[in-house]
């Protein structure tokens, strides 16, 4: 890969790039599902291909092929000068790219267990172990258990007419328990999940009670969950839930590409004092096996701890090498590719807010009627707007100060900025374990986002009941 | 030797090795795909991008525990690895009786306008002029927008086999741009999108998606907060396309037969007012998700899925069919999921104008996720893009609001279906009014 990588940067070059990257590269993935007793699919996938981009001029051409091969990756090139070559008249912004210092590296992770080298018989045991857990933990009430797992190795070379070529090897593990429940006139899930920058340690790592027992305890909980009340409150974060806040409503506002294109409501913010001063936001790809981590992005900038906010006040954002060209920044190694069919994009990696200083007691104290809103599940945002939503799998009233009742799964919704400066207490404990595949411009990257408990005032709560 | 006949031919000899090495059921789905994308970003042209792949899939059943391989390219070895891969893994699946048999071969009508030669036959500066026309005409409907977005063509095709004698092969084409368009005016923000699409390009207007983009943001200028409350809520077509995909694909039978899903012990029952009726039909001649078979082999037959809101039918794939005791439906992917297709609500009386006249308080959801939980039906959604309605009129777009109640809840006070609907490609998307919903709001 590494002779196909560099002779096509050598005729990129001799042809008229300004400037080109390949990425050569071969994935293996094996996955497992267990369900009600069963292990019911196994499945396994490969793929090789290349990919090559271009800047021509004033415009970026992109080309993949599933293949290795020479011919191939000569085909890929025509197509990417061709591409740039035939969109350049329309471009308005024209492209650009900071200065490289060429990187030669070896990067080889290695996971304690690789992906591959633990039987699928094995694998299978673990999961029916989790599940024979949940199904204990949740007796009668169980109506259906799914456990899945799935790891896949990825190797890499990356090469630019720079001179950079970074060698890579990195693979990933995820494993989710989800518990179905009913108490005969209701129906509710509860799931559990991890993920690491590793390999099938994973399952060796986790327990069935971290995992099945937990997630079996949700779905249990939620049956006896009165549904949750509609309208604006104060909300208690927990650490999950603010993951999703610094990932959905600030992290992606924090994308260079989108605060370049006018698109951010981050734009022209850049020294500003957009939070309460105990509020500090990174992105940070160096935490060992979290699973957003890595040495390199996509485009070989070593990757880094990347200050959001610090002390309340916006001090960065994430760049590509294009974005820290056209913002005079240093690249930040924010760069990602799903694959070698995509195209690098500014991306978060593993995003948290720091801890703060306030007991989780303190900050209930101060809350008169309001929402402890848990188990962090999904969000989205419209950066243009500003505008986030976050699903929590549970919640519970917080009333004069005091946990009060158990209710059901429940999405808030408010806008950025306004909910940055309403967050009126950092807590000081922390947990960052929420592993995910974040999606944008249909390219999915492995992230995790986590924090301490945070406190936010004037919060919208899309429950069910106007109570 | 036709590229069709290549990948069936293909696709037969693993079927014919997987069988050698014990594979009691197998079918294997293997294809090509070609891609030109021109992304826009900033009001400009920000890169153009291409593909090409090969895949394929095989799954294998013995006792009914299946094995799944799927391999990119087009390495003989590869292809070989992935066969002995699928077959290993059945062999290591806990046994399935509820697994019956995979399906047999069935003639099926040919669905016509699937391929379009024109779409086909596009190049790189076909589509590039594609995406200077939006720029252009959303720049001159509203100088100093910002526009976002992608203009994008596939072309593929392919073939399935199976150890049961199934023999297919598809080609298709598509094609669609999508638009963002973001206007700011002081504080205020504007934003909204539009797309466009189809398998023939001369089913699109493509060069006047932007523009379309820049009236809806537009119209999402000066959004208020509004007060938590009951209202009633009008489903335009892009949220009422949403919400009646997400109700049909819970009707899937893995589903129910597991005991997961809001619709469980629901078949033959009302669950929504009379008003509904939805038919599932993949063979709608030019629709996007239509075809002559499934993922799996079986032939398409439209399938009334909500009858005058009664749950008439649920979705089967080839397992879930065989657990029943029933015919699959159609709704079988290679992987073993089950997907719904074309979505057909059957039209009221009154158009969409008449049904919002009558709201005296209410919102307009114009496009959203309106996302149920898969157990227990439990609806918080939040109002991406919609208005306040009092009086009959829309008065303003909504910020910060949300939605929130069940689906089960929500459908027998579902009032009234439009007599006119937004009409894309293979689907039909029409107004719906649901009385008495809970909205939390920021005021």
């Amino acid at each position: 890969m590494e002779d196909l990588a560099r002779y096509v940067c050598d005729q990129a070059r001799r042809r008229g790039a300004a400037f080109a990257d390949v990425r050569a590269v071969h994935r293996r993935a094996e996955s497992v599902l267990v369900q009600d007793g069963r292990a019911d699919k196994l499945s396994s996938a490969t793929d090789r291909g290349i990919g090559v981009r271009v800047l021509v001029g004033r415009c970026w051409g992109f080309a993949s092929a599933d293949s290795l091969e020479r011919s191939r990756a000569d085909r890929c090139l025509d197509d990417a000068l061709a591409l740039a070559r035939a969109s350049e008249a329309f471009v308005t912004d024209p492209a650009a790219i900071a200065h490289v210092e060429p990187v030669q590296a070896e990067d080889r992770c290695e996971p304690e267990v690789p992906p591959g080298s633990m039987p699928v018989r094995e694998k299978i045991a673990r999961l029916l172990e989790y599940e024979r857990a949940a199904r204990a933990e949740g007796g009668s009430a169980v109506v259906n258990s799914v456990v899945t797992y799935s790891d896949g190795q990825r190797d890499q070379v990356l090469a630019n007419t720079a001179g950079t070529l970074i060698r890579s090897s990195g693979s990933r593990a995820v494993c989710s328990c989800m518990i179905v429940a009913s108490d005969g006139k209701i129906l509710q899930r509860g799931v559990e999940h991890r993920g690491i920058a590793g390999g099938a340690e994973l399952l060796r790592r986790t327990t069935p009670e971290e995992l099945g027992v937990r997630a079996a305890a949700k779905a249990l909980a939620l049956l006896k969950a009165k549904p949750a009340p509609a309208g604006r409150f104060t909300v208690l974060f927990h650490p999950s839930i603010t993951g999703l806040l610094v990932h959905e409503a600030l992290g992606h506002n924090a994308e260079a590409d989108a605060v370049w294109a006018g698109e951010s409501i981050l734009e022209g913010r850049l020294g500003d004092l957009l939070a309460a001063p105990g509020v500090s936001i990174y992105d940070d790809s160096t935490l060992a096996g979290a699973f957003g981590s890595y040495a390199y992005d996509s485009e070989g900038t070593a990757g880094r701890r990347r200050p959001i906010i610090e002390n309340g006040r916006l001090v960065g954002f994430l760049h590509s090498l294009e974005t820290a060209a056209k913002f005079q920044a240093a690249p930040t190694g924010s760069a990602r590719a799903a694959s070698y069919d995509c195209r690098p994009i500014v991306r978060m990696t593993n995003t948290f807010m720091a801890r703060g200083t306030v007991p989780f007691a303190g900050m209930l104290a101060g809350v008169e009627r309001g929402v402890y809103l848990e188990d962090g599940h999904w969000g989205y945002v419209f950066v243009q707007k500003g505008q986030f939503i976050c699903h929590a799998g549970r919640a519970r009233m917080i009333e004069r100060g005091r946990l009060g009742e158990p209710l059901r799964n429940v999405s808030i919704s408010s806008m950025t900025l306004d909910t940055l400066k309403h967050i009126d207490a950092v807590g000081d404990d922390f947990e960052m374990r929420m592993p995910g595949m974040c999606g944008k411009q249909g390219q999915a990257a492995p992230t995790d986002c986590g924090g301490p408990h945070v406190r936010v005032r004037e919060v919208v709560v899309g429950g069910q009941d106007g109570a | 030797m036709t590229s069709t006949d290549y990948y069936l031919n293909l696709c037969a000899d693993c079927v014919k090795k997987a069988v050698r090495l014990g594979a009691e059921w197998c079918d294997v789905d293997a294809g090509t795909s070609r891609d030109i994308s021109v992304t826009i970003e900033k009001s400009g042209i920000k890169a153009a991008d291409a593909g090409q792949g090969e895949d394929l899939a095989i799954r294998c059943f013995i006792r009914g525990g299946m094995g799944y391989a799927a391999v990119s390219g087009r390495d003989t070895g590869d292809i070989g690895e992935a066969v002995a891969r699928a077959v290993a893994l059945a062999r290591e699946a806990t046994p399935d009786p509820d697994f019956k048999r995979l399906p047999e071969p069935e003639d099926a009508p040919e669905v016509e306008g699937l391929f379009d030669d024109a779409v086909a036959g596009m190049s790189v500066e076909d589509v590039v002029r594609i995406a200077a026309a939006n720029l252009e005409a959303g720049r001159a409907a509203e100088p100093g927008v910002i526009l976002s977005g992608s203009i994008g063509l596939t072309v593929g095709e392919g073939a399935l086999a199976s150890s049961t004698g199934v023999a297919v092969t598809a080609r298709g084409t598509s094609i669609e741009g999508v638009i963002e368009a973001l206007i700011r005016r002081g504080e205020d923000t504007g934003y909204y999108y539009e797309f466009d699409f189809g398998r023939h390009r001369a089913d699109c207007r493509l060069e006047a998606v932007a523009e379309a983009a820049v009236a809806g943001a537009r119209r999402f200028l000066g959004a208020r907060r509004i007060s938590s409350g009951r209202r009633t809520v009008v489903l335009g077509p892009l949220a009422s396309y949403g919400f009646l995909g997400a109700l049909v694909s819970a009707a899937n039978a893995e589903s129910i037969q597991r005991g997961r899903g809001y619709l469980c012990g629901k078949l033959g029952q009302a669950i929504a007012s009379p008003h509904l009726t939805i038919v599932d039909d993949a063979l709608v001649p030019r629709g996007l998700k239509s075809g002559a078979h499934d993922g799996e082999g079986t032939r398409h037959r439209p399938l009334a899925v909500i009858e005058r809101g009664v749950l008439a039918s649920l979705l089967h794939n080839s397992y879930t069919a065989g657990k029943a005791g029933a015919a699959s439906t159609g709704h079988g992917t290679h992987g073993g999921g089950i997907s719904p297709t074309n979505l057909r609500p059957a039209l009221g009386a009154r158009p969409a104008a008449d049904l919002l006249r009558e709201v005296a308080e209410g919102i307009y959801l114009e496009s959203g996720e309106i996302r149920p939980d898969p157990a227990s039906g439990d609806v918080s959604a939040s109002i991406d893009f919609g208005f306040y309605i009092k009086d009959g009129r829309v008065q303003y777009p909504v910020e910060s609001a949300m939605l929130g109640g069940s689906v089960l809840d929500w459908l027998p006070r579902l009032d009234a279906v439009s007599s006119d609907a937004r009409e894309e490609p293979g689907l039909l998307m029409p107004t719906l009014r649901i009385q008495d919903v809970q909205v939390a709001g920021a005021e």
